[in-house]
Order: C-alpha cells, then sequence, then structure tokens
C-alpha cells in the first residue's frame, strides 16, 4: 500500500507522523543492545560530560535517528518496495537534543513516466518544534 | 593485537574492521520503541514477506562507530554531515549481517577534516541489503 499514485501531481507535500525524542529513546537507539551493566554507552549521544569533552554544548541525538524517520515517510509513499529500490540523500544541518519533536516532510519535485513505471523525485527534510530544518535532501522512488 | 588506528587519520583507500551482529526479534522491537515505527511489518510476515528489520537499526549499525577497529581517544567524536543510501533488499529479522567500510575520500573545510566512507551490508545469504556513502567530520573540545 502506497500513498502515491500515477496521479499525484507535483508540488504535493505529505507530512509524517510526529516524533519525540525522549531521553530514554536516545538512550534506546544509542546506547548499545543488549542492555548490559554499563548501559547506556557513553556517547555524545548519551552523556553530557563526553558531549562537553567534546566540545559540544549539548547532547547530540544520533543523525541515524531522524534519517529512520524520513525513510519510513518513504515507506508510506512508495510501500515496502522503496526498501529494494529506494535512494536518498541528506545533508543534516542542524543538532538535535532530547525534549525536542521532530516531523519529516515531503514535497514532489518531479515525475517522470514510462513503461508503465513512473518515478517520482522528492524534496525531503524533518523539521524540529520551531519549524527548523535539521536534516535535508531528497530521495527517488518508483510505483 | 595491531594497534587501532585513530578513526580521524584513517585516509582514502583504507579499510575499517568489518562488523557483524544478529537481529533478533528483542533487537528489532528496541529500535522500534526509539524511532516509534511499530508497523506490523516489523514483527511478523505480512504480505511484504517475513518480519522485516527497522531501516532505521541498520543505520545505526552500519555507522563506522559500530566497527570493532573503531577507536579515537577522549575528547573526540565522529560527527555525521552527509549520506547517501541505497536500499536493495529489505533485510529479515533472525538474519545475521556483516557491515564493510572502505574510505574513499579525506579532505579539510574551513579547518575541519572530513572523511567520506562507503559502507555496505550484506546478510549471512550473501544478499546485498544496503550501500551508504557517509561523510563524517570530526569534533573535539580543542575546537
Amino acid at each position: 500500500m502506497s500513498l502515491l499514485t500515477v496521479g499525484t501531481q507535483i508540488g504535493t507535500e505529505f507530512t509524517g507522523k510526529i516524533k519525540t525524542i525522549t531521553e530514554e529513546r536516545v538512550y534506546s537507539f544509542s546506547g548499545g543492545f543488549p542492555r548490559g551493566p554499563e548501559w547506556p554507552k557513553k556517547t555524545i549521544h548519551t552523556n553530557i560530560d563526553v558531549a562537553s569533552r567534546c566540545g559540544l554544548k549539548k547532547r547530540m541525538a544520533s543523525g541515524a535517528m531522524f534519517e529512520g524517520y524520513l525513510i519510513e515517510l518513504m515507506i508510506d509513499l512508495f510501500g515496502e518496495r522503496w526498501l529494494s529500490k529506494g535512494k536518498m540523500t541528506l545533508k543534516f544541518i542542524a543538532q538535535v537534543s532530547p525534549g525536542d519533536t521532530l516531523v519529516a516532510k515531503a514535497i514532489i519535485e518531479s515525475k517522470e513516466t514510462a513503461n508503465s513505471t513512473t518515478k517520482y523525485k522528492l524534496n525531503l527534510w524533518c523539521e524540529n518544534q520551531n519549524a527548523q530544518k535539521v536534516v535535508i535532501g531528497s530521495a527517488t522512488g518508483w510505483i | 593485537m595491531a594497534e587501532k588506528k585513530r578513526a580521524d587519520q584513517i585516509r582514502a583507500g583504507e579499510e575499517v574492521e568489518r562488523f557483524t551482529f544478529r537481529v533478533t526479534p528483542e533487537f528489532n522491537a528496541a529500535y522500534m520503541e526509539a524511532v516509534e515505527d511499530y508497523h506490523p511489518r516489523y514483527n511478523e510476515t505480512t504480505d511484504f514477506g517475513p518480519a522485516a528489520v527497522n531501516p532505521a537499526l541498520l543505520i545505526v549499525h552500519s555507522n563506522v562507530t559500530r566497527s570493532p577497529s573503531f577507536y579515537l581517544p577522549e575528547g573526540v567524536a565522529a560527527v555525521h554531515t552527509d549520506e547517501e543510501i541505497e536500499f536493495i533488499n529489505p533485510a529479515r529479522v533472525g538474519k545475521t549481517f556483516t557491515v564493510s567500510w572502505k574510505v574513499v575520500d579525506w579532505y579539510e573545510k574551513r579547518g575541519r577534516p572530513y572523511q567520506v566512507k562507503q559502507a555496505v551490508i550484506v546478510d549471512e545469504d550473501g544478499l546485498e541489503i544496503l550501500k551508504r556513502t557517509i561523510t563524517d567530520t570530526y569534533v573535539s573540545g580543542g575546537g
């Protein structure tokens, strides 16, 4: 099941689910698995002292977390086939910290139909609760 | 045992030690919770096939920090800046995956080092799952 159809127009915008970066989720994502006595592993994502020693003012959530939000949106748009031929290019432009709320968004930039397949190119990004973009990029997929 | 080379000093043409991991249902569930993506395709057999590995788990476990040979001195950290990713085949829960990395470029921009790596994930049957081109910079308390 995919949200995109051959009739979806250039300029159509899509919004993913709202995601909350909690302490527990950052620990789950970047603290290591399984949870042992040293869990969560101390990194710039999970420990303010480690982050400070590396010159960072705050702990940063892993970019892979919000990359995951964009992938989820692409699967919603193209269906699971996107995991077999989807492509994405990203630039991480702002830090994300526990307490932030993010949402993935995408807008259709172009579409091209040939041999009963429609290729879409989308511009995509995640923005935080202040409407600041934290990651930007583009993706392609086919239906 | 050979001395580990600082990750930020690895230059183009050099490879990093491979990382192997098996994804159990519990492992997958931890990452589904971390990114709030509870789609049934990650838990059970659906029209898409057997339970799939959440893509965010694959992303974070193909960051070079997962390599057994990854080493940075205290006060230095890798920060992800850019990414290109190509999905080739869905990854299935219960399989064992191997990640390989090769540094393909290293440059300085505004006094900061940037390292470009290609990462490939392959499952235990030799099936390619995804390829990434990852750019990281390195930050330190010294600036």
